[in-house]
């Protein structure tokens, strides 16, 4: 990322805001301590010097959209990962196209704001530049395109007592916070089936039970629709490797269904998961 | 709450397994319960009045009767809770113990112990059933029948003949479909034409069927007693209520040269025509692709000579839309394309080569070599002839994997038929099985090799040509010898496939179609005729290969489904459907993506959410395309659908139960 990306980015965004193209801005700004970034929505022009768009900047923003839906044409950064988000949301139908407005960056990585090493989320990343923007600032990057499946092979080489153990492990942690909900862009339902006042549903305590429940549930309500963004498994903070379900998923999917990315890359109709088709793959039948 | 557990012994089937007793007594102990009882014969006269009065006098309000499969019995026990109680019939659930209990296990304590548990579910689902009720919906008395080969027409007839009005779509020019063009029928040799084209007339005769040909189903919406279809008829260029089709302009159109389809290439036609004379109806067409005047605007020999000026070149498709109650699917099959697949037997490079299709031409009286048996290259009578079955039948590699079924007879017939004419002639017959299951149809192939065919098993595996024939060669299976015979024409018996466009018809009309391509019926057994959307049917090849008796069966079986539907004149809604939350909906599409009979769609709704009115996408049911499959309510991953008569919450709490 370049030094005066930043200012490129508030440049843009008062223009826009400005001329009345957006009705807002999302991006980040400094937080409370050194590297820390947030979040952050820009409604006046005379605000735009808030942002600040570095490589400090760990989180997707691109879910805020869906709280400003219905106040006009919103405008966003977008980094491959936003990019993706706003076209899974665009396929779950919880924004239009149109009411967005993506600046894209094309993006080399992020670091944690705890020492400076290069995030997980990103070093696996699969598309580094936004695969839609309506104006790009700066220049496109390189996208090495890492393999991303490593940690799926080698549970997946693991006995069945083994890989039981490594999900016990990882649920048995799980201090059902929902933060991993709580990014996703493809959790945008309006009403989760964890908060259900049901008797019997998911239990509200802290058993491995209810935490594996939790657990696969979240990752099948997915599964077909993750971007591979990593913020679950970011925002997890008991640093549970969630995005080993998820990478799991993905290449299955892939594998079963012809390529396939989540969040809408593929021209192939509707998610796979999500399709009535007479001739489906039903090898279990 | 208060329910009820009946235990059936049904006989022996189900108490030679299973202590009913000892599932009634433990049924008592589950929560809610407060009668059990058990019985002979629970679906018995006597029986039916025990559950009744059990009720009556406990004052149930829910019932669990563990009995056989709900496939079997469900219905019959909700008709007697509707009929013979105050209880709402949906407040009933079946607890299989018998096909999926005491039919498969056969120690006494272990099927005792499933069938307790089974019990146990059906109440805990038992207890979050609640009410519901159907509704009487109007059925339109007016049927349409796609295809307009035997089976249509028979359909049509039938249900035509019962006083309902009915419209027959064929999208080419005349009906008859593939019977009309065949010679004779087996196994009793009578003439095909002769049967079909009196049945033909028949239909165009009668006042309550209204055929059109040329016509094309263009969409369809609505659900069983108002499917509004719209339809597309092509452009004729003919007036037919002017038209006496005196055929005049056929004699008199300068382009000749077109290959005949009904003549399957073997002859020629003109470019406005009547396909055959005992056509229907009987008036003639412009092919617009071959007719000078509509490519170049030159010619108009036919205006000029129609004595009653019927001609319109300015004709254009007309598109209208009819409400129907019923649709019956007749559109047929046509045969593979072997061409394509066969490199081995030419390819279509060798004339002598034909099918079975064009071989009933040259054998027909009015067929393009007037019945005399003449080979194609150079018409002269062939005195061998090789005669190969299963051209892509069987055979998963190049063609179908499944069987045409009546090339068998219609193989025995077109040897029987050569040896009839060519009495001096050879007749070979390569063969994988000969399947002759029918009345009369055994006998029929018995009489065929006293005729002196001489029936070789094993496959053609080359053609090629030597001198002025053709060489075949293949493999006698029953001595393992390589086989060469010099043929003067070779007959290929190719597969029956699905007709072209079924794949649209299919989806036009949401009906599904098995891997081979032909419509699925609704069971293979016990609904062989209707289809999973209720009110659309199959009459005929469309289904699955059959031969014509089969064909005109299954047609009439449709008529009787159809007529029935339209005596009744109502339908009795299905309550167990889909029902959205529009609280939880989002809107996000996907069990619009998943529903398989068009059910569901998006609508924009007024809320009002947190004390504000707001305007929302949200999903809506059309409850009568729904079938209550429950796919949505799986899709929904907030859980806004959920299927009346089987909620998430009941079959929660019946794994729950089992859980325990």
């Amino acid at each position: 990322m370049t030094a005066n990306l930043t200012q490129q980015i508030r440049d843009r965004a008062r223009d826009l805001l400005q001329s009345g193209t957006v009705s807002c801005f999302i991006a980040w700004e400094p937080a409370r301590f050194e590297h820390w970034r947030t979040p952050v929505t820009i409604e006046s022009p005379d605000e735009v010097d808030r942002i600040v768009v570095d490589e400090w900047c760990d989180q997707l923003i691109a879910k805020y959209a869906l709280q400003r839906r219905g106040d006009g044409r919103i405008g966003m950064v977008a980094r491959g990962c936003e990019s993706r988000a706003v076209e899974r949301l665009v396929a779950d139908r919880q924004v239009s196209r149109q009411d967005v407005y993506l600046v894209g960056v094309g993006c080399t990585g992020m670091l944690d704001r705890d020492g400076g090493a290069p995030l997980k989320k990103c070093e696996e990343c699969q598309r580094r530049n936004p695969v839609t923007y309506d104006e790009m600032v700066g220049e496109t990057v390189e996208e090495p395109r890492p393999y991303r499946f490593g940690e799926v092979d080698r549970i997946e080489s693991m006995e069945p007592e083994q890989r039981r153990a490594f999900f016990d492990r990882m649920f048995s942690q799980c201090a059902m916070c929902f933060a991993c909900r709580n990014v996703c862009p493809a959790c945008n339902c309006r009403s989760c089936f964890a908060d259900a006042e049901r008797v019997g549903w998911l239990e509200k305590d802290f058993g491995l039970d209810a935490s594996r429940y939790w657990g696969l549930m979240r990752a099948f309500h997915t599964g077909d629709r993750c971007i591979e963004c990593g913020e679950c498994e970011r925002a997890c903070p008991m640093g549970l490797p969630l995005m080993t379900l998820m990478h799991k998923q993905v290449r299955d999917i892939d594998r079963l269904f012809g390529p396939y990315e989540g969040g809408g890359l593929s021209d192939a109709g509707p998610d796979p998961l999500r399709s009535y088709r007479t001739d489906d793959v039903e090898e279990f039948m | 709450m208060r329910i009820g557990v009946f235990v059936c012994h049904c006989g022996s089937n189900i108490a030679g397994t299973v202590d009913v007793e000892r599932v009634a007594r433990e049924a008592l102990k589950l929560p809610g319960v407060v009668f059990s009882d058990t019985n002979k014969y629970t679906c018995s006269a006597p029986g039916q009045e025990s559950v009744c009065s059990a009720i009556k006098e406990n004052a149930l309000d829910r019932v669990v009767i563990a009995s056989c499969s709900p496939r079997m019995h469900e219905a019959t026990f909700r008709k007697m809770i509707a009929e013979k109680t105050d209880l709402n019939p949906y407040m009933l659930e079946i607890a299989n113990i018998r096909e999926q209990c005491s039919w498969v296990h056969k120690d006494r304590e272990q099927g005792t112990r499933k069938a307790c548990d089974l019990v146990a579910m059906a109440v805990a689902k038992v207890s979050c059933d609640r009410e519901l009720f159907t509704t009487n919906l109007p059925v339109e008395r007016r049927a349409l029948v796609i295809g307009g080969g035997i089976a249509g027409i028979q359909a049509a007839l039938d249900i035509a003949d019962a006083g309902f009005p009915v419209t027959l779509v064929e999208r080419e020019s005349s009906i008859g479909g593939k019977m009309v063009m065949l010679d004779k029928t087996f196994p009793t040799m009578d003439c095909s034409a002769c049967i079909c084209t009196p049945k033909m007339s028949e239909a165009a005769e009668n006042p309550n069927i209204e055929i059109k040909s040329l016509t094309e189903v263009e969409s369809v919406s609505g659900y069983i007693g108002s499917f509004d279809v719209t339809l597309r008829e092509k452009a004729k260029y003919v007036d037919y209520d002017v038209c006496t089709g005196c055929g005049l302009c056929e004699t008199k159109c300068p382009t000749k040269k077109i290959p005949s389809e009904f003549n399957q290439g073997l002859s020629t036609r003109t470019a406005i025509y009547k396909p055959f004379p005992q056509a229907v109806p009987s008036k003639p067409t412009i092919d617009a692709e071959h007719c000078k005047k509509l490519q170049s605007g030159k010619c108009g020999v036919c205006e000029k000579v129609c004595p009653t000026g019927a001609i319109r070149y300015d004709d254009v498709d007309r598109v209208t839309t009819q409400r129907y109650g019923a649709i019956v699917v007749a559109s047929g099959y046509e045969l593979i394309d072997w061409t394509g697949l066969y490199g081995e037997y030419g390819a279509g490079r060798y004339p002598d080569v034909i099918t079975g299709l064009q071989f009933e031409r040259i054998v027909n009286a009015s067929g393009p070599t007037e019945g005399h048996i003449l080979r194609p290259s150079d018409r002269t009578e062939p005195k061998t002839t090789v005669i190969v079955k299963c051209v892509g039948s069987r055979d998963p590699n190049k063609g179908v994997s499944y069987c045409s079924r009546a090339c068998c007879m219609y193989a025995a017939k077109h040897a029987h038929q050569y040896l009839d004419k060519v009495p001096d002639g050879t007749c070979y017959v390569f063969y994988m099985d000969v399947r002759c299951a029918g009345k009369g149809y055994d006998e029929f192939y018995m009489r065929t090799l006293q005729d002196g065919a001489i029936y070789v098993r094993g496959r053609v595996s080359k053609i090629y040509p030597e001198g002025d024939g053709l060489v075949c060669m293949g493999e006698d299976t029953l001595s393992g010898e390589i086989v060469r015979v010099k043929a003067d024409m070779v007959v290929l018996e190719t597969a029956m496939v699905p007709s072209r466009g079924s794949d649209v018809l299919a989806s036009k009309l949401n009906v599904q179609r098995g891997p081979e391509g032909f419509f699925t019926e609704a069971h293979p057994k016990l609904r062989p005729v209707e289809t999973n959307t209720a009110g659309v049917y199959l009459a005929g090849v469309a289904q699955g290969p059959k031969d014509i008796p089969d064909t005109v069966a299954q047609a009439g079986a449709v008529a009787s489904k159809v007529i029935g539907l339209f005596a009744r004149g109502q339908i009795e809604s299905n309550p167990m459907l889909s029902k959205v939350d529009v609280s939880r909906c989002s809107g996000c599409r996907a069990c619009v993506d998943v529903c398989p009979y068009g059910a569901l769609g998006l609508v924009q709704a007024n809320l009002r959410e947190n004390s504000r009115k707001v305007t929302r996408t949200v999903c809506q049911v059309n409850e009568g395309l729904c079938q209550g499959c429950g796919a949505c309510s799986v899709a929904c991953r907030s859980g806004a659908l959920d299927l009346l008569g089987f909620s998430d919450e009941g079959i929660m709490q019946e794994v729950e139960m089992l859980c325990q």
